[in-house]
Parts: structure tokens; sequence; C-alpha cells
């Protein structure tokens, strides 16, 4: 369990507040979306769930270890994976099987144990083919999956994704998400940092930062539903939600808290039958 | 493509341990730059022999010579003219002097280096790129005691090793950006094409150092930390690896006895 309390952040000292004040808990194996506007501190709050970044003032704890701790921090490192945005930072190694090696190769973990490892990893996201492969003939969707084999090669409990689509193109999203939702499936916590509100439509939790603070938190129903807030928060909802709601706007009566396509298709369509039967 | 890429392949060479063919290459540049023509002659063939062995034919060696072709040319002109001596006879009306000792000399040493960069093709040719910094850092292993930072040595040859590919892309991304304005590149007087290479310059230096701060901060992620790693691929000496040394050896004796 990633528990956050009181989280204050300032990159300067004396400068301004980036986060100021997040409290909340993730707990283990949940789905959870972070949005909001560009410059809302959504990087910089989740550089702390793994203590890439150490609070000015509250504290993180992960698994019950303290981020702040610097002997903690090299047990936390391993158990929260992350993704960024550019795959092309985040690859260090001269062959992607090299590069999956990477992180086990810090933990001091045996050659033998360290090909099994890659192996898996690579396997689970289904580039176990290219393992011999130069990363930078990839193309930017496989780098982001080799990025995730990397994280996964650490075996971590939590895995942070710091909008990892924004490079790629639309195939490899859904390759991308794919592989999120399995490990979703196994049990690994996910924390989603995404500018596409489809992308967390289906999430356990979202939780929408304004200027360093929680604006709003709960399902994505719940969320999804105060849609002129959400306006006013510069973000935007999910499209499958958006057409729902402009349905209702001419008058119809719908359902607006449905987020995936064939709800949306059955929705529609029963409006469609009762309103034959209706004339 | 660059000059001594490595060529994929499974021959003799390609399956030595990367600790014995740097030595090797290393027992074998010395060699090179003290021996006299006995020395020479002997490394040539024991060299041309070698190409073969490595699975690597004429045309691949003979590329990774391409680029040196004018420094060759400069060294053997440059020994050829300064070399003071007997001068050979029909070069006096010239005004230049060319003498017996120039063209030994400069014979001698392009024939020289042109056993340096035959050496070195066939290690990196034969060498994974992360083999042979693995092999480096082994060897550098036992440094470590006297404060030699051979993990960290590693790491950073890695890392420049992988991000060359990248550069060159960059270096084209910007490149493209510069023509789509109106730039020309590698045409017109020589201050016009160095000011375009220095436009260049400026945004690939701040790329870098923004690249370099995203990869500090996805090391870290990832458990970096200065010190003991381990890596996918452990190093072990079989009997080839033996044999190659008994071979280096023998060759080392040779070149000693020779008086
Ligand atoms: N290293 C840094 N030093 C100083 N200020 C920083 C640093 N990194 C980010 N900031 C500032 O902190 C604020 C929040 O940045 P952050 O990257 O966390 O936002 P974000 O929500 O992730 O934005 P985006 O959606 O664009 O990724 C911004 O105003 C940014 O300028
Ligand atoms: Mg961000």
């Amino acid at each position: 369990m990633i528990k956050v309390k009181d989280l204050i952040f300032q990159y300067d000292k004396g400068g301004e507040q980036i986060v100021k004040g997040i409290s909340t808990e993730i707990r283990d194996g949940m789905h959870v979306g972070i949005i909001g506007p560009t410059g809302c501190g959504k990087t910089t709050f989740v550089r702390h769930l793994n203590g890439l970044l150490t609070p000015t003032a509250g504290e993180v704890w992960v698994d019950g270890m303290h981020t702040a701790d610097p002997v903690a921090v090299l047990k936390i490192r391993p158990r929260v994976g992350m993704v960024f945005q550019n795959p092309d930072n985040q690859i260090v190694g001269m062959t992607v099987e090299e590069d999956v090696a990477f992180g086990p190769g810090n933990l001091a973990l045996p050659p033998i144990e360290i090909a099994r490892r890659v192996q898996e990893s690579l396997a689970m996201v289904g580039m176990e083919k290219q393992s011999k492969r130069s990363p930078h003939i990839l193309s930017n969707g496989e780098k982001q999956l080799v990025a995730i084999a990397g994280v996964l090669a650490m075996k971590p409990r939590h895995i942070i994704l710091d909008e990892p689509t924004t490079y790629l193109d639309p195939s490899a999203r859904e390759r991308v998400l794919h592989v999120v939702n399995r490990l979703h499936k196994e049990g690994i916590t996910i924390v989603h940092v995404t500018h596409d509100m489809n992308e967390i439509a289906r999430a356990d939790r979202i939780i929408v930062l304004y200027e360093g603070r929680i604006a709003m938190e709960g399902t994505p129903s719940q969320v999804f539903g105060h849609v002129e807030r959400l306006q006013d928060l510069g973000v935007g909802i999910p499209k499958i939600a958006e057409i729902l709601w402009s349905l209702r706007e001419t008058g119809l009566d719908v359902r607006t808290d449905i987020f995936s396509v064939e709800e949306a298709c059955k929705e529609i369509s029963s409006l469609i039958t009762s309103q034959q039967k209706f004339h | 493509m660059y000059t001594g890429q490595y060529i994929p392949g499974n021959s003799l060479i390609h399956r030595l341990d990367p600790r014995v063919k740097i030595g090797a290459a290393i027992a074998l540049t010395i060699l090179t730059l003290r021996g006299g023509a006995f020395t020479e002659s002997f490394l040539s063939a024991f060299l041309i022999a070698l190409i073969p062995c490595s699975g690597l034919s004429a045309y691949q060696m003979g590329r990774a010579f391409k680029p040196v072709l004018v420094f060759f040319a400069l060294l053997f002109f440059v020994h050829l003219l300064f070399t003071q001596g007997k001068p050979i006879p029909p070069f006096p009306p010239w005004r230049v002097t060319v003498t017996y000792e120039g063209l030994y000399r400069g014979a001698f040493t392009t024939w020289q280096f042109a056993l340096l960069i035959c050496n070195a093709s066939i290690l990196t040719m034969t060498t994974l790129s992360t083999d042979l910094v693995n092999g480096i850092e082994r060897l550098l292993r036992p440094l470590r005691r006297i404060g030699v930072p051979s993990y960290d040595i590693a790491m950073m040859v890695s890392i420049a090793l992988r991000f060359v590919p990248t550069f060159l892309e960059e270096i084209d991304r910007i490149k493209t950006a510069h023509i789509a304005r109106g730039a020309t590149f590698g045409s017109g007087p020589l201050f016009r094409r160095i000011l375009a290479a220095k436009s260049l310059l400026l945004p690939l230096l701040l790329r870098t150092m923004h690249r370099a701060d995203d990869l500090v901060v996805a090391m870290e992620a990832r458990a970096y930390q200065r010190g003991p790693r381990t890596y996918l691929k452990e190093l072990s000496i079989t009997w080839p690896d033996y044999a190659a040394m008994t071979v280096i050896a023998g060759i080392i004796c040779l070149h000693m006895l020779w008086p």
C-alpha cells in the first residue's frame, strides 16, 4: 500500500509550492488514474511514490517504508516501478535484453536469475523475439514495451506510468494499454497519469489534480459525472461519456455513467428500440 | 553502418571471451608499435590468417580502411619528405629532397598503422559492444582496490555507445528542420559550412542535456546506484580461450627471441 500524508513539495527552497498538501491512500492491486491540466504537478506528485523526490513536508510510505529514509529507498525502488513519457530517454542498454537486465543487475542478482527474469518479462510484454535487437531500431511503442519489461524484471508490486502513451500512435497505444491491463489483472497496483481520459475510464479510482491539490477523487462515474466542474478544471471526459452527455442534452433519457463501447452500444440500442415501440 | 561495426557471426574468434580478445588486441598493438621488420612481417601474416578465422571477408576488412586512407597518405608523405638521409637521385631538381630513409620510414610507419587498424577492426567486428564493455569492466575490476571505479566506467562507456545511434538520428532531425527552413549543408564556401555546422551544435547540446536529465531519473528509478552490480552474461574462460592465449604468448616469445 502507498500512503501519502500531507505531502508538500517545492523544487527550490523558498520557491513556489508545486504540491500543496496531498493526502491519499493507494491500496494494493488498485488501478488509479491521475489526471489534471498541464503543469498541475502530476509528474512531481508521482515521483514521490518511489522516492525519486522526497517531501519538503509531509510523508510518503510504501509498503510501510518511509521514502525519506535513504536505506529504505533502496528497497522501495524495485517495488515501485516507473515508466516514463519519453521512450528514448529511459532505455540504457545496448540491446533489448541488456536493457531489461539493467534493473536486476542493479539489484546484484546472479546472472542465471537475471536471465530468467529477462525472458519472463519480455514474454509478458510480447517482445521476446526482439531480445537481441538494438533498441534504437524499435518503434516507439516497442521501446515503451521494453521499458515496461525493464520494470517488470525487478518484480514490482506497484507500477507508475507517467503519460506512457504520449509519443505512441493509436495501435501502439492499444498494445501498451493492453499490457497494462494484464498487469493489473495479475494483481500489480497501477498508478496511471494521463491526458487521455479514455485510457482510465475503467480505472478503480480517479484523482484529479489542480494546482498541486486533489480537486476531485472517486470512481470514474463519480468523477466524470461532474462535466462542468471538470471543464472548469481544464480536463475533459472520455469520448463515450461525452457522446452520452450530448444525447442527454438533446432531451433523451440516457445513462451517462458508461465508459465502455459495448455498454454504450447496449444503452443506445435499447433507447432506440424503446423509442420505436413508443411510436 | 560505421567503421568497425560488429558483424554478427559464430566464428572461432567471435566465440572467444572478450577479456581474452581485448588482452590479445592490446598485446598485438604493443608488439606492432615496438616491432622491427621481422615482427611486422610475422604479425601481418598472423592478422591476415585471422581474417578468415573471424568469418570476415576481405571486402569487409577493406571497408574498415576506407576512412583512414587519407591519413595513411599523409603519414607516408610526411615521413617521406621530412626524414634526413641519403637523397634519392632524381628528386633534387624538384627542390624537395626525398631520401631512402624517408621512403623506408614512410612505408614502414604506414604498414604499422595498417596493422593497428586491422587488429582493432578484428576485435570490434567480432565482439558485441556490450561484451567489450563487459570485458573492460572485468579487466579493470582488480584495480578497484586502488580506486578505479570499474563499474562506473563500464556504465559510462555503455551509455555513450547506446546513444551513438540516437545522436546520429538527432543530428539528422535537426538538419532536416534547418533544411526545411532554407539552410544548406555540405555546400557553399567553407565558412558557410562551418556556420551551418555550428547551428546544429547548440540544439544538439540542449537536447543532450535534457536527455541526460531524464536518463538519470530513469536510471535511479530502476534502482541504479554506484557500485557493484551484476550482468546478464557471465564470462567464462574455456579451452579455446586458453589456446588463443597460448598463441599470443608464442608470438610475444618470438618477438623477444628475435635479436
Ligand atoms: N525540476 C524542476 N525544477 C523546478 N520546477 C519544476 C521542475 N519540474 C517541474 N517544475 C515545475 O513544477 C510544475 C509542475 O510540473 P509537473 O511536471 O509536475 O506537471 P505535470 O502535471 O506533470 O505537467 P504535464 O501534464 O505537462 O506533464 C510546473 O510548473 C513546472 O514548471
Ligand atoms: Mg508530467
